[in-house]
């Protein structure tokens, strides 16, 4: 069924819906994790880095759908969005490997600013065909 | 042209732009403002001209002789008197010392031969005295209610710190005046070893004004090694200091008297650093040498400064610093470094060939954390062409311990962060600030445990009476400078190590602390009883 007129979502839309939640939920845990590792509870390190991976994991499959959402709604704002999430985030898996913490603390701040922002823009209006939309 | 509910285009850009700014500011800012490297400790600044570097010819601290040798065991006696040193030329620095001289003399023992050192003192203050590194029965090892007054001042022991200000006391304190006996049977691996001032709330202030030491332990097994010795072995104790209008050591403590109140001012609560850096207490010294393989005995006396050392030659060229010893001894096997991190408190055993370098040629040891003058360490000047017999085996030892996770009967956890005690701030282990009266940590005699310490800020971790060897950082492996048996870990910002030791040698009270001599007299030590 070709999206023709029809102000309704579409599967991709959706799709992008759930995989920014998902990264938004995963997002939160990070900072629990590093708090409870700096209060001295060592599996506090083990979960932080395991929700790195599963967060950086989320921003690629992210990138995936965004790349479909661009195809098939002709929508390039989320593609651009998520890409400057997952740099930011590459770059924060970075320095938290290396103990930059200058920059690990304020880049992980605002990549969970930024991941919420996306999250309050995909939910709040539905992700429509671009000509449609405009129609 | 409404994208949305309520929302234009236009606004969307704008707020879009906004939020990027606002991340673009606070990244950048915290780029400029934060310090990288990261340094945990605040700087004085001397009132006094420091004189250039490389100037001053590197000392060598004297080998105390004993005064008796009976028995199979040495007996030393050192005296802790006020003295006055010239450091900086021209400059006349009262100190606080042993023997009258800074470093202190330096104690030469043999593994297994027992050493008695009679402390007397002569200060205005109680002292306290530990053998840093020492395999030590309790009695001897310097706990830090473990008092030795000056004469005459019985009085002062029901005034001393915390036992008056906060209402601890410590019964277990033995309390001795004017002389006492520290008698350590130096059965451990040979290595560099430090004694210095411990007592309880003022470490930091009595080893800043002097009250520190060499004392090296050596067995015939590393002298057949064939390393360099004589005189291509030098002990090199690196602390930074700053000088007063007046030559004395300048020092931010809240109670200059050094008797009742413990701390330094606000700003310096993280560490105090100095501007001036000492080797040996010289003022970045220069010492000639050989066109040869030299031995470097690196120990990091500072109160709060951490270095990244290499060896840069005139031309540019950065010389190995090829390591074989830790803290607690040698190697296994030769470790290969062109820098080498040292926390204060650490050793390091490192041999340097200066025997490609030109005749005449400048090798500078860098810190390469400092900044202007704290930048340079000491220099070493290639003086002429000699021989050299001297060799770095690939097998060093065959003795280090092999604990393996499964040995441990048990795994326990310590936080190292600022927090607050009592009135002020602090700095705590475990979320608790230091108390001789409670014991944090119980274990029996022969116990393998593997501890995992978390760091917020830098903070190098010692362990009396005990080495031992770091199985991770971070989750990682260890790094290079990790290898060997150690006795303080160095935990950068953030940190996470996980050791492993086996408490073994003797019963009795012994404790833990951060050997940042400020953290450790604001709260950051805790006991360990061996039962």
């Amino acid at each position: 069924m070709l999206a023709v007129a029809a102000p309704r979502m579409t599967p991709a839309g959706w799709t992008l819906r759930a995989v920014v939640s998902a990264h938004a939920v995963a997002i939160a845990g990070q900072p629990v994790f590093a708090g409870m590792y700096l209060t001295g509870d060592y599996a506090g390190l083990s979960l932080h880095s395991a929700g790195a991976d599963v967060v950086t994991s989320i921003g690629y499959l992210q990138v995936i759908v965004a790349i479909v959402v661009w195809v098939r709604l002709r929508q390039a704002w989320p593609f651009l969005a998520t890409s400057a999430v997952v740099a930011a985030e590459t770059v924060q898996y970075f320095a938290g490997l290396d103990g930059a913490l200058w920059l690990h603390l304020p880049l992980g701040v605002t990549t969970v600013v930024a991941v919420v922002v996306q999250f309050i823009d995909v939910w709040r209006r539905p992700l429509l065909r671009q000509g449609a939309a405009d129609a | 042209m409404p994208s949305g509910r309520g929302v234009t285009r236009r606004q969307m850009l704008g707020i879009g732009g906004a939020l990027g700014l606002m991340a673009a500011t606070g990244l950048t800012s915290a780029a400029a403002l934060a310090r990288r490297p990261s340094i945990t400790g605040a700087q004085l600044r001397s009132a006094v001209p420091l004189p250039p570097p490389f100037q001053v010819p590197l000392p060598v601290p004297a080998v105390l002789k004993p005064v008796g040798t009976s028995g199979g065991a040495d007996r030393y006696e050192i005296t802790q008197c006020e003295a006055s040193a010239e450091i900086l030329p021209g400059v006349t620095t009262p100190m606080w010392t042993y023997n009258g001289t800074f470093p202190g003399p330096t104690i030469e023992s043999r593994r297994g031969r027992p050493v008695t050192v009679s402390h007397r003192n002569e200060l205005p203050v109680p002292t306290v005295v530990h053998l840093h590194g020492g395999r030590t029965p309790a009695a001897s090892d310097g706990y830090p209610t473990d008092l030795l007054l000056p004469e005459g001042r019985q009085e002062h022991s029901m005034h001393m710190g915390h036992g008056s200000e906060h209402g601890m006391h410590d019964p277990r304190a033995v309390v001795t005046e004017l002389t006492r006996d520290y008698t350590f049977p130096l059965d451990q691996r040979p290595t560099l070893l430090w004694y210095h001032d411990h007592r309880m709330d003022f470490t930091a202030p009595a080893i800043w004004r002097g009250l520190a030491g060499l004392h090296i332990v050596r067995d015939d097994a590393e002298d057949a090694l064939g390393l360099p010795a004589g005189p291509r072995e030098l002990p090199l104790m690196i602390a930074d200091r700053a000088f007063a209008a007046d030559g004395s050591l300048a020092y931010p403590a809240l109670d200059p008297t050094l008797r009742v109140r413990p701390g330094v001012r606000e700003p310096y609560l993280a560490g105090v650093l100095g501007d001036v850096i000492l080797v040996n207490g010289a003022p970045w010294p220069v010492h000639e040498v050989d066109a040869a393989r030299y031995r470097l005995r690196i120990l990091n006396a500072s109160n709060a400064r951490h270095y990244e050392l290499e060896a840069v030659t005139g031309d540019g060229h950065r010389l190995d610093l090829v390591q074989i010893g830790a803290d607690q001894g040698l190697l296994a096997a030769p470790v290969v470094h062109r820098l080498l991190p040292i926390a204060p408190a650490e050793r390091y055993d490192v041999v340097v060939d200066f025997s490609g370098v030109p005749i005449g040629g400048l090798v500078k040891v860098v810190n390469r954390l400092g900044s202007g003058r704290t930048r340079d360490v000491m220099a070493f000047r290639v003086a002429r062409k000699a021989a050299d017999d001297s060799r770095v085996p690939r097998t060093l030892s065959t003795d280090l311990p092999a604990w393996r996770r499964s040995d441990a009967v048990r795994v326990r956890d310590f936080a190292f962060r600022a927090g607050r005690m009592h009135s002020g701030h602090g700095w705590l282990i475990g979320g608790l600030p230091f108390d001789p009266a409670r014991t944090d940590v119980t274990t029996r005699l022969g116990d393998v445990e593997v501890w995992r310490l978390i760091a917020d800020v830098h903070h190098p971790v010692h362990l009396h009476l005990v080495g031992f060897r770091v199985l991770s950082r971070s989750g990682r492996p260890p790094l290079p400078h990790d290898a060997g048996l150690k006795d303080t870990v160095s935990l950068r910002p953030g940190e996470a190590v996980e050791i492993i030791t086996r408490f073994d040698g003797y019963r009795g009270r012994y404790l833990f602390h951060c050997h940042n001599a400020e953290h450790e007299d604001m709260g950051m030590m805790a006991n360990l009883e061996i039962v």
